[in-house]
């Protein structure tokens, strides 16, 4: 085995530019694998921990009446608990509201939370420092469908507790900006005190948000959601996301096996009286079908050491510096931060270095094989077609 | 002369397929004994069966019929590891075209028979260096092969076969790309190899420069012998 190591080193370096285009190539392939699922590693972290920051902190209680896949159930999906246990909790009071920016109609949520509240990163404490009549916050996505600016008023229709239709004009105080889209999209926040004085549903809520110090308790009538239990739709979400990356994956690394292959394919043809020389001077053919198959995974050795060689640099730059997105992917509706970090794992360097490498052991054998089994008088004479 | 065999061919025939069910019959029943320290030429028209014949010896190839025994081994009933052992070990095989390996060194040319002996390091060195010496070319040591002549190239290979001290060299026309003055230079060497080792050789060609160092001729005629006959050679070391 050394030496099939010690002669497939010495031909690859040997052959120079031929060499060098396969391993550029698998450099190639190894970094842009490695970059992608450390963006998207570093993408689904931060989502997850932007998720946290901005909308689930430690947890939701919900009213049992309450169900967030269902608009029909928060007309009556509201209570309140005794004050005595809403230590660690922020009320969020949830409507439904009709706006009518420029004219057009616009169903939104209308949200009320405490703008003292620091659970969560909404800045309802700017709140506080307004004298509209009826302060609120929306997100930038909202303010670009709603075409809102800071300042703005616009005219909010919503039903109080009874039912009955009111109408006034909301001032837009603040436009914030958040990557977690399922804050922003088609929702207006406002104090939640205001929210209850215009609904008349004084101290209620649809759900608390537990901060950290938050212990769970049974609450009658009342579901308590874990942050894990939140985000695991999210979770499954990114699993979905990492089935379909690694179908491009595969096909990356099919390019780059592609291009073994085809290399030992043609040594069939353009080394032959090479090998017929390996087998005149008394190689088995067991040592010649090593040979070939070392060479080839050497390629992939060669391409991950030149892929960490600018790959590393490159990775450490990104991860502190991070990857600033154009504007535009904003609009998508996904939870795109401004600027991802990707995040660059051992473990998944070490597996795409094996699976590099196992592929183009796999790859070479079969070539090798036709190699070592050649008919070595017809190699000599150059007269295998 | 020791009277140790080297080889002997026992009614040897080969015959390759041809398309349609037919074949073509290079050799038709050859009887033939070499002894050890022999310096001797298969010579004949082309297509006589020469190469096919040393590839047999060479154990690249096997008779259709016959028996071809090598250094006491039998080539038909050798194993692929088997027949490898026996070229790393007792054979030595020089070519027409010489075969280097390019990406190698003149030095790691001739070390790579070695390398496949399992030879140390060290021994290496000091075995590769004197066969070099041998052919002349221990100042070419560290060149690759596109930066040597033909006749350099030749005495490259000539190192690189003689170097494992084989107990026989098949040389398949090995001066049929060389001028007048290699070919008499190769031929002196090996000649002196001849000598001064006691290996065998067995030369294919139609070379009248190569005949001329021959001891012994045997002329192949349509894949039979048709002569084979001790001679004295007229030209010598001396
Ligand atoms: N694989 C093969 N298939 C069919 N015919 C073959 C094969 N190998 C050799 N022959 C034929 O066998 C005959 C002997 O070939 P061989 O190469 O041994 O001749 P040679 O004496 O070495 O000739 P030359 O002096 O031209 O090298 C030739 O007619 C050749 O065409
Ligand atoms: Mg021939």
């Amino acid at each position: 085995m050394k030496l099939a190591f010690q002669i497939a080193y010495k031909n690859l370096i040997g052959s120079g530019l031929r060499t060098w285009l396969n391993v550029i190539v698998l450099s190639f392939v190894f970094v842009v694998i490695i970059f992608f699922n450390g963006l998207i590693d570093g993408w689904n972290q931060q989502s997850l921990q932007e998720s946290i920051k901005w909308e689930y902190a430690n947890g939701y209680l919900l009213n049992n009446d309450y169900d967030p896949n269902d608009a029909f159930t928060i007309a009556d999906g509201h209570g309140h608990l005794p004050d005595s246990d809403t230590k660690n909790l922020t009320p969020v009071l949830i409507r439904q509201a009709t706006i009518y920016p420029q004219g057009r109609l616009k169903s939104v949520l209308l949200k009320g939370i405490p703008a003292g509240q620091e659970t969560i990163a909404l800045p309802t404490a700017s709140l506080d420092s307004s004298h509209a009549n009826i302060p609120v916050l929306i997100g930038k996505r909202m303010a670009e469908t709603a075409k809102l600016k800071e300042g703005d008023q616009v005219l909010m229709r919503w039903r109080d507790k009874n039912g009955t239709f009111d109408a006034a004009d909301v001032t837009v105080h603040r436009i914030f900006d958040t990557s977690v889209a399922s804050m922003d999209n088609g929702q207006i926040w406002m104090p939640v005190e205001r929210l209850w004085e215009l609904t008349g549903l004084h101290g209620q809520a649809t759900l608390y948000i537990a901060d950290s110090d938050f212990q769970t308790e049974n609450f009658d009538g009342w579901n308590f959601e874990s942050q894990d239990e939140l985000l695991q739709d999210f979770r499954d979400l990114i699993e979905m996301k990492k089935v379909s990356g690694n179908f491009m994956y595969i096909i990356l690394l099919f390019i780059a096996l592609i291009a073994i292959f085809d290399t030992q394919v043609l040594s069939i043809f353009r080394r032959q009286k090479e090998i017929g020389t390996y087998v005149a001077m008394g190689m088995t053919r067991m040592q010649v079908l090593r040979l070939f198959t070392v060479e080839g995974a050497m390629y992939s050795v060669f391409g991950v050491v030149l892929g960490m060689a600018y790959g590393i640099p490159l990775f450490i730059v990104l991860s502190r510096m991070g990857i600033t997105l154009p504007e535009f992917y904003q609009d998508m509706g996904v939870n795109l931060p401004r600027t991802i970090y990707p995040v660059f794992g051992v473990e998944l360097i070490v597996l795409t270095v094996l699976a590099l490498i196992i592929s183009a052991t796999l790859v070479s054998l079969i070539p090798a094989r036709k190699i070592a089994r050649m008919d070595p008088v017809m190699a000599l004479k150059g007269k295998i077609q | 002369m020791s009277t140790k065999q080297i080889l002997k061919l026992d009614n040897v025939v080969k015959k390759f397929p041809v398309g349609d069910g037919r074949y073509f019959t290079a050799l038709k029943g050859i009887n033939l004994e070499i002894d050890k320290g022999e310096f001797a030429g298969l010579v004949g028209p082309s297509g006589s069966g020469k190469t096919t014949l040393l590839n047999i010896i060479g154990s690249l190839d096997s008779p259709t019929e016959g028996k071809a025994i090598v250094m006491g081994q039998n080539i038909s009933e050798l194993t692929h590891k088997e027949s490898a052992k026996l070229r790393n070990i007792h054979i030595g095989f020089i070519f027409q075209v010489y075969n280097l390996l390019p990406v190698y060194t003149v030095f790691e040319n001739v070390e790579f028979a070695l390398i496949l002996q399992n030879v140390s390091a060290s021994e290496r060195k000091k075995r590769v260096m004197e066969a070099l010496e041998w052919v002349g070319l221990q100042d070419l040591a560290d060149k690759k092969p596109d930066k040597i002549s033909g006749g350099e190239g030749q005495r490259v290979a000539i190192a690189r076969a003689i170097v494992k001290k084989p107990d026989i060299m098949l040389a398949d026309e090995p001066t049929a790309n060389l001028d007048a003055k290699n070919a008499h230079q190769i031929m002196r060497i090996m000649k002196k190899l001849n000598e001064e080792l006691d290996t065998t050789f067995l030369f294919s060609t139609h070379d009248e420069k190569v005949m001329k160092y021959l001891e012994r001729i045997i002329t192949l005629k349509d894949g039979s012998i048709a002569e084979d006959k001790q001679v004295t050679p007229q030209k010598t070391l001396k």
